[in-house]
């Protein structure tokens, strides 16, 4: 089957030398969530940025629906984008003011000349109380603005939805229904995601599948699960393990490791983790580490798979 | 020994709308909580229960049009509603110091950050000249900022988001305040970075036996920071306790909807909770304010629930809390 959406070594240069993407690749097939995790300054926002092509890659390809998008022009872009859409973190910056709950959801079945008939359906579709149909986005709360913002997405069948960080401006409660609206839209329609979070249990709850951004380069990739369970590379286990579950009586295993993220400018030859790393090897810094296959279909960016000698030592409690 | 005793705290806001007419804002409806020397306890709830306008109130921070029409706020067994800003001053930045969530604005951007903590504690007539620059240097060390000789040099715009959150913990420990009050104190900063910055705070508010009030949204920085709980909803705490004992038996239904939204208990349980909005503060109803999302509620609920105690510890404001959930 071909994919939704390949991405194929893309790279992306900032203005002023901050290389925000190197060399990623993946795929997502239809029906399937990809989940993108990383830190801030990891390239995943400007990743779902070149994937609905609203920048355009220094280099690398990007297909959709097996169509070449990469250089396309913006009117050549425009009919595809009904199946092509994103849902942004911040609602209120997203939804124009000065139109009303039912303009806003009208506007882009217009493309394909819907009503305000259609406008009703699509909101109880989100299970958006018909009342707010009549009301300006200032008068909705947080979770039912990202539900106007998952309305328009859908409005038009999409194939692909990039949603980036789409829960994290919103209460615990509020997001798990906005998540579970998006699970059921992709049960019954087969839309494809692209889930761009920092929020490592979110990620875990959505994707099928993980993929691990470090400074702009994917270190890991494989099934949620098998990521979360068994995780390979280095960088990987030490962002699990920093990550606090909200239950008391799970222990803190955690991994330490030294600083933080270093700077997107003038990055080092080699792994960009290996300035951090406890395993580091002096061969980890002479070029970009290949991937080495961990499990069926998980692999990760690090010399020391090879030889299994990729585990951090076991962590203590810092309790 | 009991640092802060907040006792039936209400907080309200008389605004006028834009017709002119005066409306009131009910955000504290009966906030009472203590916190003692050596615990760290977590104020955790929504947006809009109230948890930074508790934290502003014991802090003695607010201001028209907000006002206490009741309540009593406690610290080192004295009261502190209706002191004088003077007054104030002699307490807050110096026994009781605040830590808040964006720490690149709270810092001074033209001065370094030697001269910043050097301020504080000449501000507080703490220490002077070199013994306040000797001090501010340990302070950067006790909350491990590498190199602090060099970084006292520092401006603001030079720090990353985890070393800047470090330094306010050290403008906020330089006077050795006796109660910390920390304001989503990591929200914005990475996992790697929150972990640490997380464990530093720790490790000094237990080795100097401080007090400190956590206010988070975050039921992982209550389940592995903080010994007790207090769990905020509409202005009011509906269930405390130690942490254990509210996560392995929550008793108010708030909280328990609280626990089983996180993604691991999605997991586990499937959908369970339904969100909804929290009631209108300009027109709170009588009685229970869950109980137009609680999958429990009866008749009972329309009078106000009393706190029940579950065991010596831990309670919470609802009339079935003595019951199995």
């Amino acid at each position: 089957m071909t994919a939704v959406l390949a991405i194929q070594n893309l790279v992306h240069r900032f203005p002023g030398g901050v290389q925000a993407v190197n060399d990623v690749s993946f795929a997502i097939a239809p029906g399937e969530t990809l989940g993108l995790v990383g830190e801030s300054g990891s390239g995943k926002s400007t990743i779902g940025l070149l994937a609905t092509r609203l920048l355009a890659p220094t280099q690398g390809r990007i297909l959709f629906e097996g169509q070449d998008i990469t250089r396309l022009s913006a009117a050549t872009l425009r009919p595809l984008r009904a199946r092509l859409q994103v849902v942004f973190q911040d609602p209120w910056g997203a939804l124009n003011p000065r139109m009303t709950i039912g303009r806003l959801l009208e506007e882009p079945l217009r493309l394909h000349g819907g009503n305000l008939a259609e406008a009703r359906l699509l909101a109880e579709r989100v299970r958006l109380p018909l009342a707010t149909l009549g009301r300006y986005p200032h008068e909705l709360s947080g979770g039912q603005l990202q539900r106007v913002s998952i309305a328009r997405a859908i409005a038009n069948r999409p194939k692909l939805i990039v949603l980036d960080e789409p829960t994290s401006s919103l209460d615990l409660s509020v997001r798990a229904g906005i998540l579970q609206l998006l699970e059921e839209l992709q049960r019954e329609t087969g839309v494809a995601m692209l889930f761009i979070s920092h929020d490592l249990e979110t990620v875990r709850l959505v994707s099928h599948r993980v993929a691990v951004l470090y400074l702009g380069r994917i270190v890991e990739t494989g099934p949620a699960a098998a990521l979360f369970e068994t995780p390979g590379h280095p960088y990987t286990q030490t962002l699990l393990s920093a990550h606090l579950p909200p239950d008391p009586f799970v222990a803190l295993r955690r991994h330490r490791v030294q600083g933080e993220i270093p700077s997107p400018i003038n990055l080092p030859p080699g792994c960009f983790f290996a300035g951090r790393c406890p395993l580091a090897l002096p061969a980890c810094n002479a070029g970009p580490p290949a991937m080495q296959p961990l499990a069926p279909g998980q692999e990760a960016a690090c010399l020391r798979i090879a030889d299994r000698t990729n585990r951090l030592e076991p962590a203590e409690d810092p309790a | 020994m009991t640092l802060l005793a907040v006792q039936d705290l209400h907080v309200e806001f008389a605004t006028r709308g834009l017709d002119n007419r005066l409306r009131v804002a009910q955000a504290l409806n009966g906030v009472s909580f203590t916190v003692a020397a050596g615990e760290v306890v977590g104020l955790v709830g929504e947006t809009g229960a109230g948890k930074s306008l508790t934290a502003l109130a014991a802090m003695g921070l607010l201001r028209p049009p907000a006002r206490i029409p009741h309540g009593s706020i406690r610290f080192e067994g004295r009261e502190i509603i209706g002191l004088s800003d003077r007054e104030l001053e002699k307490i807050r930045g110096r026994r009781m110091a605040m830590i808040v969530q964006s720490p690149l604005t709270s810092l001074d951007p033209l001065k370094r950050i030697g001269d910043q903590l050097v301020r504080m504690q000449r501000v507080h007539d703490t220490a002077h000249g070199a013994a306040a620059r000797t001090k501010a240097e340990a302070m950067l060390a006790a909350v491990r900022i590498p190199d602090p000789a060099r970084r006292m040099r520092a401006w603001p715009h030079e720090l990353s988001g985890g070393m800047a959150q470090r330094v306010l913990i050290a403008m906020a420990l330089v006077n050795d305040p006796a109660l910390i009050i920390a304001d989503e104190p990591t929200t914005g900063l990475d996992v790697t970075v929150q972990a640490q910055v997380l464990d530093t705070l720790r490790d000094i508010v237990a080795a100097r036996n401080l007090g400190a009030l956590v206010i988070t949204h975050d039921l992982g920085v209550v389940a592995h920071y903080c010994q007790r709980v207090a769990v905020m909803f509409a202005g009011r705490i509906v269930e405390d306790g130690p942490v254990r004992e509210v996560f392995s038996r929550p008793s108010h239904p708030y909280t328990r909807a609280l626990i089983d939204s996180t993604p691991g208990r999605i997991a586990q349980l499937g959908w369970t909770v339904t969100g909804g909005t929290p009631p209108d503060l300009y027109d709170l109803p009588q009685g229970c304010l869950y109980r137009d999302r609680c999958p429990r509620a009866a008749t009972a609920c329309l009078a106000a629930p009393p706190r029940i105690a579950v065991s010596g510890t831990h309670g919470a404001a609802c009339h079935f809390a003595g019951e199995a959930a």
